[in-house]
């Protein structure tokens, strides 16, 4: 079962970056171009159909692939940069400023990034770019949790406590000790991130705070199909299919990772 | 022991939580008697407030209109002019001077008789100065407002206006009842019509009372309940689930399909008064150039966009008037699609090379579709554009107050509103004086020259390619089958309940 | 340390964090472009209308006067006046808050209900084919956005079935069944991911359980494996179920938010959106404000609870 999530994870993931970097190079149709055939059903040449502007819809979800990643990428690793420094910092300085960075991110935690993103979009208007810098923002603290968590756990090791008596500085010792131990920890954090990022970004696409017209992103995509929801009801079907379809990889996968790299939790899956 | 202790905190938080949640009964909303008649209005675009003069959006008049508020005189569904309060009227030989007579029986809803002073209160108000830049433009000719008797009014104009018995029409002819302060006005309106406001639950729903003190023929219905959607499609499967008795426009007309094939429901297809427009910001230098706009015009093929953004319903204009204006003149066919002589103008015009605009527009319905269709016709001439949403309160400052954009796209839904182009300080930033001139020698001369010049006028902006008139929206209205009295083709800001009854 | 001392402390923090998340908001929601004055004077208004109007409604004074002066109005109870319909905020958000709590409080309840015994058979069965497909089935449910969800329940129960409203909602003052046909789509495409969510939960405490000496005990004295795990498991499983209702509160405010555009139900998240719009800049400080205290208060509570329910917390230190 555990490996199972891994692999099964892990195939999800290669189909859409698969996807994606096809869709860098080719794609059935122009993803952005109106046709002549507007709503028309899955068959030939339209293998899932078009859309109410005669776009093919296959063309458009592989470029969703693209932005879909791009997000998820973009605020997961932003959020981890950011993220996991402070973490380790809360930890490593003791007193006052760690406990204030501690609380800090535990009060951010709750902040719901939905809301975040409302205030952002409706300050900067929707678009990619906002949605990644709201996603981006609400994850932090997920990352701060766990580096300090982790941190404050290898601090605590003897032989952590020995290296601070032979007066290496505490930087270093985040830098050799801390930061490898805790890196499986913020490799699995980063995968469930990945997830709830892809599905804050169709949430934000459907209410019409994220991406653009220009910009074939599933959640977008999900929003327009409403429109037909009665009349070609299968173009609400394939977005949110591959939102599902990415989501559970990405799930799927941190599952996998905390199993494989934190034996501790082996015996409980 | 423990466990229990923690199911006992789960239980009290919980108990808390529905003990705030029942704390506040609402009251029923209707009165006693026999069972009320209501009709329920599926409607999006809501109000921001309840003071037409001094609040803008087409939701408050939608709602107000007629129904709580009237007008000296009302356009008939073929837009002639009808008396409403005012029994008669005079219009001088001059053409400066209107009197009116307002009708013995008007009375406000709290029994107050409707006399030339509550008149002249509601019209002074706007003449020094209080309003909306709409409303002051529409009464931009008055003068003076005067009582000459207990209910004849004497309006005095600065010019001859054609424009101005229309006006009247309209909410800024609308008159409140003197004894309400002006500041309640935004939250309690004062009115003469057929209902009174009842409930107002912002996000949800404007309700609409019988007025029971009514002075004209009382309408059928004892509760309108306009009941607001963010989301169209909410709206209509909440008409195909059986919640409601009108869908009053149906902003998703690919679920047209939906209604017409369900015996329960009757689709209502009219013309509507919203020119959706490609506008283009007039400061920009490329498209100053009139051949740039030309090309472009030419660039767009408007039955395309039709077709996706609307589901192929809607009537192609061509200028900034509909079918039901007098002056209107099919001029749907000056730039036909030809993105040939597109690219050949463009050249001419020195954009061989390309040009790059920001399109930006406001999250409506109708604009982002648009955008998308007239992004990839553009490409296909060269001209790359970069769409950019704004949310319509956003849209609304950068476009209107700060005129930062190259193009944008929006319905322009007020009637008679060729005239826009004409105002000073336009947020097109538009200049041409012989459209100018044009329309103010209409507003001055008589009936027939005013049909002529406006024709005229709007030929003129259609030839200078002032801006892409993408499509008029159809005004598609879902009923259900026991609704009668709607009417079909929106004359004005108002959806009329007053006539509306059902067979039930 | 004492208990009570921890839970003192835990309170005073609890305190800064609803000042900070105030100050937060507050700073946010001015920073937004878009000015309310524009929105209510129009498309033709001077920019000298503007200015006075931004005057009258006081939007010109300095922020740290004008944020103490919301706080010391919003601790007792007043949010300030809608800059649109010139109602009080606290009764908007009051009248609102009954439908958003409705909507959350039963589906936590609806997904409690699937979550708990889903998630035990899938510990229980976990060698199983069953067990595993249940499993499955619950990471499936996670990477289902709920609005999609809902969206396909009102095509099947409301649109082509009939069965149920597509929308709206009506108070249970006026027709109580009324009121329970309006929520059961909503409620439902919340509760299937809270439900995926939670029983996953279910499932490894659950699995812990099966684990321990005293339940091998219990099985070996003769109860059967759901009395023993009925029996001596539920303090374990509550424990890690205050964890999840702590970390899902959040996820379901949110979910909420974007179920009431697609349901038209009439909260704090459909109200919310429409004031963004309208830039009423008092109704969207109130209603995220009143979100994020919500989120921080059962945080807080949680919290609290765990302090009496948790033996390890017990002894330790903060």
């Amino acid at each position: 079962m555990r490996n199972a999530s891994l692999w099964v994870g892990l195939t999800l993931i290669a189909v859409v970056v698969l996807t994606a970097a096809v869709a860098l190079f080719w794609t059935p149709f122009d993803p952005t171009a109106n046709g002549p055939v507007l709503l028309a059903p899955p068959g030939w040449p339209h293998v899932l159909g078009t859309d109410a502007f005669g776009t093919d819809v296959l063309s458009r979800l592989m470029s969703g692939a693209q932005i879909c990643l791009l997000v998820g990428v973009l605020s997961v690793v932003g959020a981890a940069v950011i993220g996991v420094p402070v973490g380790m910092a809360a930890a490593i300085f003791r007193g006052w400023v760690g406990e204030i960075l501690g609380r800090l991110s535990d009060i951010l935690y709750g902040f719901p990034a939905l809301l975040l993103a409302i205030l952002f979009a409706a300050a900067l208007g929707g678009s990619t770019w906002t949605a990644v810098m709201a996603i981006g923002i609400a994850t932090i603290p997920a990352f701060v949790r766990i580096a300090r968590a982790g941190t404050l756990e290898v601090l605590s090791q003897p032989y952590v406590e020995a290296a601070e008596l032979s007066d290496v500085g505490r930087t270093v010792i985040a830098v050799r000790h801390v930061l490898p131990n805790i890196a499986p920890m913020v490799w699995v954090q980063a995968s469930v991130s990945f997830g709830i990022a892809i599905l804050s970004e169709a949430g934000l696409s459907y209410l019409g705070l994220g991406s653009g017209p220009d910009n074939p992103t599933w959640g977008r995509m999900l929003r327009e199909a409403q429109d037909h929801i009665f009349s070609t009801p299968l173009l609400a079907l394939w977005p949110g299919l591959a939102i599902a379809i990415a989501t559970l990889g990405f799930n799927l996968l941190g599952d996998g990772l905390r199993d494989v790299l934190d034996p501790r939790l082996r015996e409980r899956a | 022991m423990r466990v229990r202790r923690t199911l006992s905190v789960i239980v009290v938080l919980l108990t808390a939580v529905l003990l705030a949640a029942c704390s506040r009964p609402t009251p029923l909303p209707t009165g006693d008697g026999p069972d009320p008649r209501v009709l329920e209005i599926g409607a999006t675009g809501e109000p921001v407030g309840m003071d037409m003069i001094t609040v803008d959006g087409a939701g408050i008049p939608f709602v107000l209109l007629y129904n709580v508020y009237e007008t000296l005189v009302k356009l008939d569904p073929d837009k002639n002019v009808q008396p409403l309060l005012a029994s008669d009227w005079e219009i001088s030989a001059d053409r400066l001077t209107y009197t009116f007579t307002i009708d013995r029986a008007a009375r406000f809803a709290d029994g107050t008789p409707v006399d030339a002073e509550a008149v002249v209160h509601s019209f002074q108000r706007i003449i020094d100065g209080e309003g909306t830049g709409q409303i002051l433009a529409d009464f931009a000719p008055l003068t003076e407002a005067r009582a000459t008797g207990e209910r004849t009014v004497e309006l005095e104009l600065a010019t001859p206006s054609n424009y101005f018995l229309l006006a009247l029409t309209t909410p800024a002819g609308s008159v409140a009842n003197p004894e309400a302060s002006i500041a309640s006005l935004n939250t309690t309106p004062a009115g003469s019509g057929p209902y009174v406001l009842g409930d107002w639950e912002p996000g949800s729903l404007v309700q609409l009372t019988r007025n029971t003190e009514y002075w004209g023929t009382p309408s059928h219905f004892d509760v309108v309940n306009f009941r607001y959607y963010a989301d169209p499609n909410a709206m209509n499967t909440a008409m195909l689930s059986g919640q409601l008795d009108i869908v009053s426009n149906l902003t998703v007309p690919t679920a047209l399909g939906q209604f017409e094939s369900d015996e329960r429901f009757e689709v209502l297809q009219g013309y509507s008064d919203g020119e959706v427009v490609l506008t283009y910001n007039h400061a920009n230098e490329a498209l100053a150039n009139q051949q740039v706009r030309q090309a472009l015009n030419l660039a767009v093929d408007r039955q395309a966009i039709v077709d996706a953004a609307w589901g192929g319903q809607g009537e192609l204009i061509g200028s900034m008037v509909p079918p039901t204006d007098a002056w209107y003149e099919d001029l749907s066919d000056v730039y036909p699609h030809d993105p040939e002589r597109a690219r050949e103008l463009l050249a001419e015009a020195g954009y061989e090379s390309g040009l790059t605009f920001r399109l930006r527009v406001p999250t409506l319905p109708y604009a982002p579709p648009a955008a998308r269709s007239i992004q990839s016709q553009l490409r296909a001439v060269g001209v790359e554009t970069v769409i950019e949403e704004l949310e319509f309160g956003v849209w609304l400052e950068q476009i209107f107050a700060f005129q930062d954009y190259d193009m944008t796209i929006v319905a322009h839904v007020e009637p008679r509103d060729l005239k826009m182009y004409a105002m000073d300080g336009n947020y097109m930033n538009y200049e041409n004086p012989e459209f100018t001139a044009l329309i103010e020698a209409a507003d001055r001369g008589n009936d027939d020259e005013f049909v002529q010049l406006q024709s005229e006028a709007a030929r003129v902006l259609a030839e200078d390619a002032a801006a892409n008139w993408l499509f008029l929206l159809p005004n598609i209205i879902i009923t259900t089958a026991d609704i009668s009295g709607v009417q079909v083709d929106q004359t004005s800001l108002s959806f009329d309940v007053t006539t509306i009854a059902s067979s039930e | 340390m004492s208990r009570g001392k921890r839970v003192l402390i835990r309170l005073a923090w609890f305190v800064a964090s609803l000042l900070l998340a105030s100050l937060l908001i507050f700073a946010a929601t001015n920073l937004l472009p878009g000015d309310i004055a524009n929105v209510l004077l129009g498309t033709n208004a001077s920019a000298e209308q503007v200015e006075a109007l931004r005057e009258q409604l006081g939007l010109n004074r300095p922020f740290p006067v004008r944020y103490v002066e919301w706080l010391s109005g919003v601790v007792v109870g007043d949010f300030g006046t809608s800059m649109v319909g010139g109602q009080p905020v606290s009764s908007i958000i009051f009248s609102r808050l009954e439908i958003s709590a409705w909507l959350v409080g039963l589906a936590t309840i609806g997904s409690l209900v699937i979550a708990l015994p889903v998630g035990t058979y899938a510990a229980m069965r976990r060698r199983h084919v069953d067990g595993v497909a249940v499993s499955a089935a619950s990471q499936v449910g996670l990477a289902v956005p709920s609005f999609w969800a809902g969206i396909w329940l009102v095509v099947l129960f409301a649109v082509t079935l009939r069965w149920l409203p597509a929308g709206g909602y009506v108070s249970y003052w006026d027709s109580f069944t009324d009121w329970v046909r309006h929520l059961i789509l909503p409620v439902a495409a919340l509760s299937i991911v809270q439900a995926s969510v939670i029983s996953r939960y279910v499932r490894s405490a659950v699995i812990d359980v099966l684990h321990t000496d005293y339940f091998r005990t219990a099985r070996a004295i003769g109860w059967t494996r759901s009395g023993a795990i009925w029996r001596h498991g539920m303090r374990n499983i509550s424990i890690s179920l205050l964890t999840v209702i702590g970390l899902q509160i959040t996820t379901l405010l949110v979910g909420a938010i974007i179920i009431e555009q697609v349901f038209a139900i009439p909260g704090l998240g459909s109200r919310l959106l429409l004031a963004v719009t309208q830039r009423d800049l008092a109704i969207v400080q109130g209603i995220v404000l009143v979100l994020v205290w919500a989120v921080l208060l059962i945080n807080f509570l949680v919290d609290v609870a765990y302090q009496f329910v948790d033996p390890r917390l017990r002894q330790e230190a903060t």
